[in-house]
């Protein structure tokens, strides 16, 4: 949308779409909230983890990504110890959003309504994983259908994100999606971007196959998976990364220390201190539960924190 | 010989194309990206820094009292690398050689002054001037070889004869090892002898003879750095008083220090933040906030500040919001989002003042540049681009349609070009003479009625 400077002619459509949003119930405008939120958060993690320059990146840029994840991680946490049924409507919760009830009209006016993912000419590869802007522009009677439409996407994505045949941590990784694919799908989408180069777009979105079909492309992700991902989900970097602090610790490496795998690490770590824990608690009932395919937007908001911290390795 | 004309404004002022400098076609060398822009005190010397550490200095030529139609045109002075690129072995990173920003001296001799800057390290160059060279050694040939002493049979005395002007660059001082972030400003101080460099967490001050040791007069650095939220953007010294200087955050901060309180400003004397609005509050309000730059007016008495989205007069005398607020480009409001995705929104326009400290430029996308008027309180979108390229073809304001029907020669949101981003601009200060930078290449647009 934003690139060449192509004409495109007035869309009528869009001026009705508009309008509804602007004044709409309080369901449909939640729940689009909830998913721009969301898709800011997953863009937020993309900058600072799939960013490889030969230079220093941008301190300015870094700390205000930071930011708004850590906002978001505060929204979220904030809306998760406060209505654990999900009730849109009555919820003190939606206090927190009335300051933020520009922020749906916003997000729908990013792109028109494009059917093909791949149309969004968007810099980031992420664009293929998620649920596009354009979709979730479309008119409210569909909106269910993509609610549905996205976790089934996700299973598929959570599936072939991860290589099972990588060390321990990654197979609890792999356990815990598991056992709740729609609160890893974001992580998963987040971390896996560039294996969207390795697959043609259309194969991996939005319509339903099943999470069979996800795992015949896992052979070929699992190939492609970047190296920045090893970073974060490899233990073996973190513990490199103590010992520099113990024996360079008087050089300044505020810089390399302020890398987004630790601030995003520490982070966490001061908001949820107790993701080993979880992990275990996560692990044990496992074997018993059986998996839960589908259960749209009644992602645990805590399951999203473990496992982001997981990932982080805090 | 140009009277500095009370300027009615950027609409009374008819603009018109004077020259570009660059390259025509459209694929841009990484290199010859334009990175910063600058006027010397006197206006006759207008100079560019590029990605590639070079430094293009053009010349006005001096005006022809005969043609009084028109401004000398400006031409290629000097052109010289200023930085290299290097690589700091420790972190295994590039430094990048790109010149964020130039400052000139003012003249103190036949000789120029000016600063230049890339992330890390800060040259003191001097330009200077050859037209003459002497001629006639007894011990050497005209081509420089010695002759043998014993065939020198006669003395005379070497004179001085004209030659062809060469125009020569030489680093007189280099300020280096002092910044452990990205350098984004320098500003020379009034008393022309000291000057601040400052980076993301730190400002440091120099002296303009010692290049070995500076002071830290401004340390947001957090003890622990997860704690880090704010950073610097931008720092300027006060035009008059010696002792004052400011700097802007990316929270949307401007704070004024004054260095006689204590050795390290970071308390500040004043603090300039305007409350947000809470109707426009989105995801993206810290990140529009985050000022790109800021810039004392000539008299000292305001400041402007540019953020994402507009542009923001402060009376130093008020601290609690601006005196005047102009939007820049209101219309990318509700597009943030595919502006945060592309990187869009962490874009560093820069902005400028005239002469007269009445009218305000500041660049925008798909290469239009934007300038307010701050008595009529009129504004004016032009285009730099080469379709206006006749000498004196007064250019045409543009304007861009941001929803519901375009009208014949509006321009659409989704139509702009976010790739032709003009950051830098310039304002010659006497006269109505300003510096467009494009991606790669220098606009140079002229008041018409002279």
């Amino acid at each position: 949308m934003l690139g060449k400077g192509g004409k495109r002619k007035f869309d009528e459509h869009e001026d009705g779409l508009e309008g509804k949003i602007v004044s709409p119930a309080d369901g449909p405008s939640r729940v689009s909230y909830t998913l721009q939120r969301q898709t800011i958060f997953n863009i937020s993690l993309m900058k600072l983890y799939n960013h490889r320059p030969l230079t220093e990146p941008s301190l300015q840029k870094t700390v205000l990504i930071n930011n708004m994840l850590r906002r978001i991680q505060e929204e979220l946490k904030q809306e998760g110890n406060l209505r654990p049924p999900f009730t849109p409507s009555s919820q003190p919760s939606d206090s927190l959003s009335d300051s933020y009830r520009e922020a749906p009209p916003a997000f729908t006016h990013l792109t028109p309504p494009s059917a093909h993912p791949c149309d969004l000419g968007s810099t980031t590869p992420l664009e293929a994983c998620l649920t596009p802007a354009s979709l979730l522009e479309a008119d409210d009677d569909t909106f269910c259908t993509l609610q549905a439409v996205q976790p089934a996407a996700s299973t598929r994505l959570s599936a072939p994100a991860l290589p099972p045949e990588k060390d321990s941590f990654s197979s609890a990784l792999d356990e815990i999606e598991e056992l709740c694919p729609t609160s890893t799908s974001t992580e998963a989408a987040a971390v896996a971007p560039d294996s969207s180069k390795g697959t043609p777009g259309e194969s991996r979105i939005q319509k339903s196959e099943g999470p069979q079909e996800g795992r015949t492309d896992d052979s070929r992700l699992l190939d492609s998976l970047p190296g920045n991902f090893e970073i974060t989900t490899s233990t073996g970097f973190l513990t490199d990364l103590t010992l520099d602090d113990i024996l360079f610790a008087d050089i300044d490496t505020s810089m390399y220390d302020f890398d987004p795998c630790t601030s995003a690490s520490g982070t966490a770590s001061k908001m949820a201190p107790v993701s080993a824990d979880d992990l275990l608690k996560t692990l044990a009932p496992y074997s018993s539960q059986p998996v839960a395919p589908s259960q749209p937007f009644k992602m645990d908001l805590t399951e999203l924190d473990h496992i982001m911290e997981v990932l982080v390795g805090s | 010989m140009a009277i500095m004309k009370d300027s009615g404004g950027g609409n009374d002022i008819q603009w018109c194309f004077s020259q570009v400098k660059g390259a025509v076609d459209d694929d841009v060398a990484e290199a010859d990206i334009i990175s910063t822009v600058e006027f010397n005190h006197s206006g006759e010397l207008l100079a560019t820094g590029d990605k590639g550490g070079r430094v293009v200095i053009f010349q006005q030529e001096q005006e022809n009292k005969i043609q009084s139609h028109s401004r000398g045109e400006y031409n290629v002075y000097s052109t010289f690398q200023s930085h290299e690129p290097e690589f700091d072995y420790l972190k295994s990173l590039e430094i990048e050689e790109k010149i964020n920003k130039i400052r000139w001296l003012p003249q103190k001799n036949a000789a120029q002054f000016l600063l230049s800057t890339n992330d890390k390290t800060i040259k003191l160059w001097k330009i200077s001037e050859r037209d003459k060279r002497p001629e006639g050694y007894n011990l050497k040939e005209e081509d420089g070889r010695y002759r043998d002493p014993t065939t020198v049979t006669t003395l005379r005395v070497p004179v001085f004869r004209p030659m062809d002007l060469m125009v020569e660059a030489s680093p007189r001082r280099i300020f280096a090892n002092a910044h452990t972030y990205h350098i984004n400003s320098i500003s020379i101080n009034s008393d022309y002898e000291t000057y601040l460099s400052a980076d993301d967490l730190r400002i440091n001050l120099w002296h303009l003879e010692i290049t070995d040791r500076s002071f830290n007069i401004v340390d947001i650095k957090p003890a622990n750095m997860e704690e880090l939220t704010e950073v610097i953007t931008a720092a300027e010294f006060h035009p008059n008083s010696c002792n004052t200087f400011v700097y802007s955050s990316s929270k949307g901060t401007i704070r004024l220090c004054d260095m006689r309180a204590s050795a390290l400003c970071d308390r500040h004397s004043k603090l300039f933040e305007e409350p947000e609005d809470p109707s426009n509050r989105s995801f993206f309000s810290e990140i529009i906030s985050s000022i790109s730059d800021v810039k004392f007016s000539h008299s000292g008495r305001y400041m402007m500040t540019r953020d994402y989205l507009s542009v923001k007069i402060w009376d130093l005398n008020m601290e609690n919001r601006p005196v005047e607020t102009y939007q820049v480009h209101e219309y990318l409001r509700s597009k943030l989002c595919s502006l945060y995705e592309n990187d869009c929104i962490f874009d560093k326009f820069e902005c400028c003042w005239n002469g007269s400290d009445s009218v305000v430029m500041t660049g925008s996308y798909n290469n239009f540049f934007r300038m307010f008027d701050r008595n009529t309180k009129r504004d004016i979108t032009l285009e730099a681009s080469r379709e206006n390229n006749k000498p004196r073809t007064v250019l045409k304001p543009r304007k861009v349609c941001a929803s519901g029907k375009r009208k014949k020669d509006e321009i659409s949101v989704d139509s702009l070009d976010f790739n032709k981003k003009i950051l830098h601009t310039a304002w010659h200060p006497k006269e109505n003479i300003i510096a467009v930078a494009t991606t790669n290449n220098l606009y140079i647009f002229q008041d018409k009625g002279n």
